[in-house]
């Protein structure tokens, strides 16, 4: 792979030594399988390749750096006497990739590859192994080794505990390489010589934390305003905080959060939540607003607010996996979201604080929490859950973060100016202008270009390439649990 | 001609129905559907089946082709033009946003092409042969051939980037609304699109005015005696614009469709932008209304041409 990073990715990724991305629960020892084609030739021989079969590979990413990857990898395969053919997924990706067989143990395959090639992209780490739980995967039956370790990483939030399980998990799955870790994506945060972060620190951009925005300064324009410029506008509408947490810029400045996470997204301290207590077993989280909390609008961000959004996002399924996991752990989740209770058991209020009571542990509440954006509930009267997405509210929404929606001309630019009642101070900067695009913006060389582009981030290295060209413009890398793999189809075909 | 024209609008009914089924036909002959395209292969490994049936029974995608079809089909027959699936816009609201847009790049480039591609088609036929008609052919040419995308590109590198004259892309920016604030944003997308259409006028026009020229009629004229500038404009542009009008006119659905690739190019917020996003999510209320909009556009657009070349040429009969 190291040849590949080199070449085709420009340097700008990570070998990937282990499906988890590198850092402390990382244990020595792994082994990292370097190209070794002679050795690859041998265990073909004694396992008795036929090497007149020829494998099905897939893969969903439309790019040309994925389609050229592709050829290296028919190529590396073809080298050592393998056959392959690839091809693009299209449609119902989703339904091709991850059908599960009727039989998780035995099969045969509900999917028609033999390998394929996508990510994982992480907000928790279980989400690395979680899906190789018995029954939850298309390609990989499910032993009693694997669901054991994979209790293990669930089963707890102490860290030294947790460090122990990952080593376990990580060793085993080296050993198994059931699926072959390829490359850890990194992102790349571009910012204009125009922006100053006064220090704040780098994170995972995908997901919301602790970046310090309030305190961002931008050179004055010749009005002497204070304009900063950035991607990630609506083209149609505002999509809802909780499925992409942290993509949009809407969801990282418009929308805060009960706690606030550090850029590794680990470590928690309180946001709209003034203190925070979990019980000792872990099962009770209460958080305790801050006095005096409003929205935008001016009225006021109550536990009722909070509470409403928790039930609301129990009964939808755009919500991003972890959050999810966290709020249908809660006690009386699943009877309310089946319509068998009118309420939650496990939420209660009390003045300013919301308790809630979990039915089974799990480990990433204070995470979950740090992501969540409480949405004002006066706005959705009667809404079906699974329309939130249509309400008239996400043309222009009402946010409790640090900036407020201003001006919407949809498809061309949104703009946000500093919510003056901000309890974390008013921010610096004047307004933010923002243009639209998605994930991979088609635009961002000409706008960051044409100086109107101060802020942002990417994952794509050819854009990086063009915008370390640039001498206003300083691109920071920062690694991301984002890794690269190759699934292998261990079921037998129909 | 009233009997032609009205016969003609009702032969647009059935023509229309057919068209629409085969885009909705078109549509759920493409694979995936409104949900798949909404949440990422990596997130929805993690989301139960359960729960994105739900998902498309809220949005009634679960409905078999036939009966959504008729849905649709009946809510477009009460002036319901519903709701776009992706974000529950109202389908009347996005085309409200996105129509003026459209209506404002298109005109200018539809203005700006018809005129210079007359103008320039009549200077080179009647110079036919000397180095102006040669120049002009060929420019002609390249910009037949070259594809928009290439200019609008290379419109922005020289015009946005180098020399900062006119703005990258965008219709607007924010705190300026006047009808004079959109002038800078437009000029180069309006000119880069006129570009191509303006050359196909030029070359049409040209061939046009030369063949008129040519006729018997014109001789006659010149023996009377007229001048000159008479002989080329009343006598012969005037024959010679009816298969220009006939190219312009079936133009004019640029107007309402837009141009999805200049739109693309600029970030123009307008109708082709929007159909683009709208397929690529499958966003069936939005692709069908832009279809439809765009089938009537060059429906009309074609019985207003018979209609000119009828006015403008006595020879032609609408109703014979």
């Amino acid at each position: 792979m190291d040849t590949i990073v080199e070449t085709l990715l420009e340097g700008k990724a990570i070998s990937a030594v282990g499906l988890l991305p590198n850092g402390p629960l990382k244990p020595e020892g792994l082994n990292a399988y370097k190209y070794d084609p002679d050795k690859a030739r041998e265990l073909l021989k004694e396992a008795g390749w036929d090497s007149s079969q020829e494998l099905d590979m897939v893969y969903y990413y439309a790019d040309q750096l994925t389609a050229d990857m592709m050829a290296a990898f028919q190529a590396y395969l073809a080298d050592v006497g393998i056959k392959m053919n690839y091809r693009l997924l299209e449609g119902d990706v989703a339904a091709q990739l991850n059908t599960v067989p009727e039989d998780p143990v035995n099969g045969p395959s509900a999917v028609k590859w033999n390998l394929g090639y996508g990510a994982r992209a992480a907000l928790a780490l279980q989400e690395y192994y979680n899906g190789f739980a018995t029954g939850s995967s298309a390609h990989t039956p499910g032993s009693p080794e694997m669901d054991k370790l994979i209790a293990g990483i669930n089963a707890t939030s102490d860290p030294a505990k947790l460090k122990t399980a990952y080593a376990a998990i990580q060793t085993y799955e080296n050993e198994q390489l059931d699926t072959i870790p390829l490359y850890y994506q990194q992102l790349f945060i571009y910012e204009s010589t125009r922006l100053n972060r006064n220090g704040h620190e780098y994170g995972n951009e995908q997901y919301n934390y602790d970046w310090g925005i309030v305190d961002w300064t931008v050179e004055p324009d010749a009005d002497g305003k204070k304009v900063l410029y950035t991607n990630t506008a609506p083209a149609q509408f505002f999509e809802q905080p909780w499925l992409n947490l942290g993509i949009w810029i809407h969801n990282k400045v418009v929308f805060d959060h009960l706690l606030v996470a550090d850029g590794s997204l680990t470590s928690f301290g309180p946001q709209l939540a003034e203190s925070y207590n979990v019980s000792d077993d872990g099962m009770t989280v209460s958080f305790t607003l801050r006095d005096g909390l409003t929205w935008h609008d001016g009225s006021p961000l109550t536990v009722e607010d909070v509470a409403w959004s928790i039930k609301t996002a129990m009964m939808i399924p755009t919500v991003n996996p972890v959050v999810s996991n966290t709020i249908h752990s809660i006690e009386g989740a699943d009877a309310y979201s089946d319509g068998s209770a009118d309420d939650v058991s496990g939420i209660a209020l009390d003045g300013n604080t919301i308790t809630l009571t979990f039915a089974t542990l799990d480990p990433n509440v204070l995470l979950s929490f740090s992501q969540f954006a409480p949405l004002p509930a006066k706005y959705f009267p009667d809404i079906d859950p699974l329309q939130i997405q249509q309400s008239s509210f996400w043309q222009k929404p009402i946010g409790s973060g640090p900036f407020m929606v201003s001006e919407v001309k949809m498809n061309d630019f949104t703009t946000m100016v500093p919510f003056p009642d901000y309890f974390g101070g008013v921010a610096k900067i004047d307004e933010i202008v923002a243009f639209p695009s998605g994930d991979g913006d088609g635009n961002l060389l000409k706008n960051a270009g044409a100086h109107k582009a101060d802020y942002g981030f990417t994952k794509n290295t050819a854009d990086v390439s063009a915008l370390e060209g640039m001498d206003f413009m300083k691109v920071t890398p920062a690694d991301i649990p984002y890794t690269r793999m190759m699934w292998i189809n261990h079921y037998p075909m129909n | 001609m009233l009997a032609y024209v009205i016969r003609r609008i009702l032969i647009l009914i059935p023509m229309a129905l057919v068209i629409s089924f085969l885009v909705y036909l078109g549509l759920e002959l493409t694979p995936g559907d409104a949900v798949s395209h909404m949440i990422s292969p990596e997130m929805m490994a993690s989301i139960s089946a359960e729960r994105l049936d739900a998902l498309r029974e809220s949005l009634g995608l679960e409905q078999p082709f036939f009966v959504r079809y008729w849905i649709w089909l009946q809510g477009m027959l009460q002036g319901n033009f519903g709701y776009s699936t992706a974000g529950g816009v109202s389908i009347h609201t996005i085309l409200s946003d996105r129509l003026p847009a459209t209506l404002e790049l298109s005109a200018v480039a539809l203005l700006f092409s018809t005129i210079f591609g007359c103008v320039l088609g009549v200077i080179s036929a009647l110079k036919r042969g000397s180095t102006t008609d040669n120049v002009l052919t060929v420019t002609g040419m390249l910009g037949v051939s070259v594809p928009e995308f290439f200019f609008g590109l290379v419109a922005i590198l020289i015009f946005a980037l180098k020399l900062q004259w006119l703005p990258v892309g965008g219709r607007l920016l924010p705190g300026y609304d006047s009808y004079w604030d959109h002038v800078p944003h437009v000029i180069m997308p309006a000119l880069v699109l006129s570009i191509m259409m303006t050359a196909g006028v030029m070359r049409y026009a040209r061939s046009s005015m030369l063949d008129a020229l040519s006729k018997e009629y014109i001789k006659t004229a010149r023996s009377k005696g007229l001048p000159e500038w008479r002989v080329n404009l009343l006598h012969g542009f005037r024959v010679a614009l009816t298969p220009v009008i006939v190219l312009i006119g079936f133009r004019l659905p640029v107007l309402i469709g837009g141009s999805v690739i200049i739109e693309q190019v600029y970030q123009w917020p307008g109708v082709g932008s929007e159909f683009i996003s709208a397929v690529r999510s499958q966003d069936y209320p939005l692709v069908m209304m832009i279809a439809l909009l765009s089938v009537m556009a060059v429906l009309t657009a074609s019985l207003l041409v018979d209609i000119l070349t009828a006015l403008i040429d006595p020879r032609v009969r609408l109703d014979k």
